[in-house]
């Protein structure tokens, strides 16, 4: 059993009468990389702001390696504070700093006085990132991408356990925002850092995400394993993210078969069909990627109009040991 | 008038500006620091603190530096020795007359800081005082300077009053020109001259303010 790293207990919150964050509970364990899907205004960023202690909340608890981090009634300590770093959409680097002054202040905030100590740290933690050629540079000087390096130099020179990102690549291009979530991941495999990621972007958390949780209206309608989230919706606001809009106006005019592919298939199955099934088929949307030479994600294909046609489609999807299932509008 | 006395009263006007300057910012920067920290967007809301010292501030400044040369002339003779007819006897008026207006530049500049910027250094687990001292104010260094460049010639235009009690100073002086030659003072090299010279000690003020604060603003320049 991995470790739990954070974990939330029935956490509440409102603001005057709106309730923004309803019952929420969640376990983080050590390594895992959790992301938070939701759209604009769901309570995630608020969410993650409760757990460094941005913000109060009403009701509920927050644990930090089995001890009892904050709730209403305790305020979150330095010591275990300075575990849990954070990096922002817009960066927030400190724009009349340098890139090396701005990490070497997350130091000198928590004490540390050895100025040249403080200089050789907040250079390891910008090699990690790959920036030490422009610690003498004012982060105007630099793109969004390296900004937000410097940003995740910062919060590593603290030598933090959680990361916690706040829609941290949505100001990014889609090309930096890869190298960000590459980045993070690296990070994420070599230092053993947890990594709570905030997103209203399905392609970012099934980036580098294991786990991921959804939240709507304040509460979590899904949470779990990234595949069987992501796989198998249970909830139609899940869906509409997930699917975000390109399967909408499908939907629309077709029933559709969806097939699921969850690493068990190592064959071109579509062409089989058409071969073993005699079956045309058409695909309206397929989203799969590979990763330890398994096949993870779905493919979406009309219902063929003939019922006998989908009666031995079924079958064969069933013999060949295929999950899939009719998605109806 | 003869050009000594022409430096005397330019140091004068130099001095009392200075000097007075530098008390309103001893006085006024703090005070604009806990204005601008319990402002309800500030890093520690306090809405009676807050509302308190907006009314005394805004009192104080009301208060024309005409009435305040008078009746601060005891309280002059008792810490200067002097009420009147010294330039430094200036002084304490024109610190009274400026420092509530430094606190309101003050706060303005420091209110301009980056919320998010703020809220990352806090999330590294800054004090209040770290986020004062690290943060809102060396971030804001740029425009503070901007605040003392014109708070000096704000003060400069306040020395006119020295006049009323005979403190001296180039604009004072300038005035009693003109009011002992009201028909010919303009035909008078001497009035251009001091004219001129207040012109380019407000020149000089306002350029190397601007300047200092570009150079050592490093965010991106706005065209």
């Amino acid at each position: 059993m991995p470790e739990n790293e954070i974990e939330i207990c029935h956490l509440t919150k409102s603001f005057e009468s709106i309730r923004v964050l309803d019952d929420i509970s969640l376990t983080v364990h050590k390594g895992d990389i959790y992301g938070i899907l939701g759209l604009s205004g769901a309570g995630k960023s608020t969410l993650v702001r409760c757990i460094n202690g941005l913000e109060k909340f009403d009701e509920g608890k927050i644990f930090f390696k089995g001890e009892l981090l904050c709730s209403p009634e305790k305020k979150i300590e330095r010591n275990k504070r300075n575990k849990i770093s954070m990096i922002f959409q817009s960066f927030n680097l400190l724009q009349q700093k340098t890139v090396l002054k701005n990490v070497m202040l997350a130091l000198s905030i928590n004490g540390q006085k050895d100025k040249s100590l403080c200089q050789r740290l907040a250079m390891e933690s910008l090699k990690k990132v790959g920036l030490e050629e422009k610690a003498n540079s004012y982060p105007s000087q630099l793109s969004g991408g390296q900004q937000q390096r410097v940003a995740i130099a910062r919060a590593l020179v603290l030598s933090p356990e959680v990361i916690l990102c706040d829609e941290a690549t949505s100001a990014l291009d889609p090309e930096t925002t890869k190298s960000i979530l590459q980045l993070l991941k690296k990070l994420n495999q070599e230092l053993g850092l947890t990594i709570i990621m905030i997103s209203h972007q399905m392609n970012v958390i099934e980036e580098i995400c294991n786990k991921v949780a959804i939240i709507n209206s304040a509460k979590i309608i899904e949470q779990g394993e990234l595949s069987d989230v992501f796989l198998n919706p249970r909830n139609e606001i899940s869906r509409s993210l997930i699917y975000s809009n390109h399967l909408s106006t499908v939907l629309e005019e077709h029933r559709l078969i969806r097939i699921l592919f969850d690493g068990n298939i190592d064959q071109p199955l579509i062409s089989n069909i058409v071969q073993d099934c005699q079956i045309m088929v058409s695909i309206v949307y397929a989203d799969t990627k590979v990763s330890d030479n398994r096949m993870y994600g779905q493919t979406i294909i009309k219902r063929p109009k003939d019922e006998k046609e989908v009666v031995k489609l079924k079958k064969y999807l069933a013999i060949k040991g295929v999950r899939f299932e009719e998605v109806e509008k | 008038m003869s050009a000594a006395e022409i430096w005397k009263i330019t140091y004068e006007t130099i001095f009392m500006t200075v000097i007075s300057t530098i008390l309103a910012y001893l006085v006024g920067l703090p005070l604009g620091v806990v204005l601008s920290a319990t402002s309800k967007n500030g890093i520690h809301p306090n809405r009676y603190l807050n509302s308190i010292l907006g009314v005394i501030v805004n009192f104080l400044r009301s208060v024309p530096c005409l009435i305040l040369t008078v009746i601060l002339l005891p309280l002059n003779r008792l810490l200067v020795g002097k009420g009147s007819g010294v330039w430094y006897a200036m002084i304490l008026p024109l610190f009274f007359s400026s420092f509530a207006y430094v606190a309101r530049i003050v706060e303005q500049s420091l209110s301009n800081v980056d919320n998010g910027e703020i809220e990352a250094i806090r999330s590294l687990g800054a004090s209040d005082w770290q986020l004062i001292t690290k943060v809102i104010i060396p971030e804001s260094r740029s425009s503070l300077i901007m605040g003392v460049s014109l708070t000096l010639v704000n003060v400069i235009g306040y020395t006119s009053f020295a006049y009323n009690i005979g403190a001296g100073g180039l604009i004072s002086k300038i005035w009693s020109f003109y009011s002992t030659h009201t028909s010919d003072f303009l035909t008078q090299a001497v009035f251009w001259l001091m004219i001129v010279l207040v012109v380019v000690i407000v020149q000089l003020i306002q350029e190397s303010g601007l300047l200092l604060a570009k150079k050592l603003d490093k965010r991106k320049k706005l065209k």
